[in-house]
């Protein structure tokens, strides 16, 4: 009997990928403006989720997660570290400048924070950086290995440095993957206008 | 049968053990570099040096026949099953197969494997239990002067080495030069991948200046290049700054490292 109940939940599991995949394929077409416009800056990489990727990360909670766990709807990326006094707490407050405009629209997204502080930002660190944010769970900040960082730095093409103090020079860029994890848009800048990132993201919806 | 199990635990740990045995048989020599103080060619004076601890450095750099090994064991990084988004299409690209250099490329077995990102670099070394240097590792290890040839410095060395025009076919390691390290061609026969490729060139904290590219980046500041004359260097960080992940070139290959046992005999 376990069995069965076991098979049936794999095909139940098998199904519903296929119907993921089914309404991957349908919006394809229409989100080739939204991909040709990271194309140009960013060539090969593209072409494929970042989801592939199975470094493990874990959130502010303590939960384990990979990234693909994303999956579903449209992902805002910000790279950060805690002990950044300026421009951290500037990508934060227009990344919670975007959810609020979703929100006001009526749009749901996955946020997250991302720390290239191995070393110091633990599940603790950045939990404090949330309540210090006013950021609720609804967001996720995550820590992982140095290597797991690197990678995702690589990959979102966020350069970044440690000194000899342990702080970081980096760049600050907000990305936003589309619900199967494909780089769909990237804004560089403190001071830049998030209009263009809303739009992005409710077409990407959409 | 709790016996049956522990048996076949303990025949699969004897075949584990002659496994890494012969692994080791192998292993690629590496040596130790000392580490210390470091300091990029382009920070400010105020900048404190970054330490390094001392590592173990593969002696060479990677060769063809030692990556068809790892592409053997992991085929999922075999040209035709590469991800694009961890390799471009330039990948093993003077490989004849999946699993083949090929017979007309039977001279470049021994010589350094190129056309490789660096995310197929990290998982090379993550396969063999090390990692990439990082650019201060990879700069200091560089840097030791060379005890095989006549030379009036480095950076002239390297600069002659630029000027050539790339060979046909890429020679063998330990074809240039040996550093006192005992670390081979270190400049001379190709780039290599460093882990932290994607570092913004400047540590320099100006966050209260008013420069509009201060608005792009937390805590950078421009280039003060310390060694104007170190042009060589230059060069070299200008190419690991304009280089992505899944980037696969003709010139670019590499070599890993290891952390020293924690009691640093």
């Amino acid at each position: 009997m376990k069995k069965y109940i076991m098979l049936s939940v794999v095909t139940a599991f098998l199904f519903s990928c296929n119907g993921n995949m089914d309404v991957a394929n349908n919006n394809a077409g229409t989100d080739n403006t939204v991909k040709k416009s990271v194309t140009k800056n960013n060539n090969a990489s593209a072409a494929e989720s970042i989801f592939i990727v199975s470094d493990t990360f874990q959130t502010q909670n303590k939960k384990e997660i990979i990234l693909s766990s994303l999956s579903g709807k449209p992902t805002v990326v910000g790279m950060i570290f805690t002990n950044c006094s300026y421009a951290c707490p500037k990508i934060t407050a227009q990344m919670k400048n975007i959810a609020g405009k979703l929100k006001a629209d009526g749009k749901d997204a996955n946020f997250v924070l991302v720390s290239f502080d191995t070393k110091r930002d633990n599940a603790g660190q950045l939990k404090m950086f949330a309540n210090m944010m006013n950021i609720d769970d609804s967001w996720m900040l995550l820590h992982g290995s140095e290597q797991a960082v690197r990678t995702l730095s690589v990959l979102l093409n966020v350069q970044f440095e440690k000194d000899a103090e342990g702080n970081f020079s980096h760049s600050n860029i907000i990305s936003v993957l589309d619900k199967n994890g494909v780089l769909a848009f990237q804004k560089e800048g403190l001071e830049a206008d998030q209009k263009e990132t809303v739009n992005r993201i409710e077409e990407l919806i959409n | 049968m709790k016996v049956v199990f522990a048996i076949l635990f303990f025949i699969s740990c004897l075949s584990c053990e002659s496994q890494s045995k012969i692994n080791i048989a192998a292993e690629k020599k590496m040596v130790k570099v000392k580490g210390g103080k470091f300091k990029t060619f382009y920070v400010s004076k105020t900048d404190k040096p970054l330490l390094v601890e001392p590592f173990l450095m593969d002696e060479c750099a990677v060769t063809n026949k030692e990556f068809l090994e790892f592409v053997k064991a992991n085929p999922a990084w075999s040209k035709s099953k590469v991800k694009r988004l961890f390799a471009d299409s330039n990948y093993l690209k003077h490989w004849k197969s999946d699993f083949e250099i090929g017979e007309s490329n039977k001279n470049i077995y021994n010589s350094p494997v190129v056309n490789v990102s660096w995310f197929a670099a990290i998982a090379y070394c993550n396969w063999k239990n090390k990692r990439l240097p990082n650019l201060a590792e990879w700069e200091i290890a560089g840097n030791a002067p060379p005890q095989n040839i006549q030379y009036t410095s480095i950076t002239d060395y390297i600069m002659k080495w630029y000027e050539k025009p790339s060979l046909p076919v890429l020679p063998n390691v330990k074809t240039t030069y040996c550093n006192t390290y005992g670390l081979y061609d270190m400049h001379g026969l190709i780039w290599e991948w460093t882990f932290d490729f994607n570092s913004f060139i400047s540590t320099s904290d100006s966050r209260n200046t008013s420069n509009n590219d201060n608005n792009l980046f937390c805590a950078g500041a421009s280039i003060n290049v310390t060694n104007r004359e170190d042009y060589a260097a230059f060069l070299r960080y200008g190419f690991r700054g304009s280089l992505r992940g899944n980037y696969c070139i003709s010139s670019l290959g590499f070599r890993c490292v290891k952390d020293l046992p924690s009691n640093k005999l």
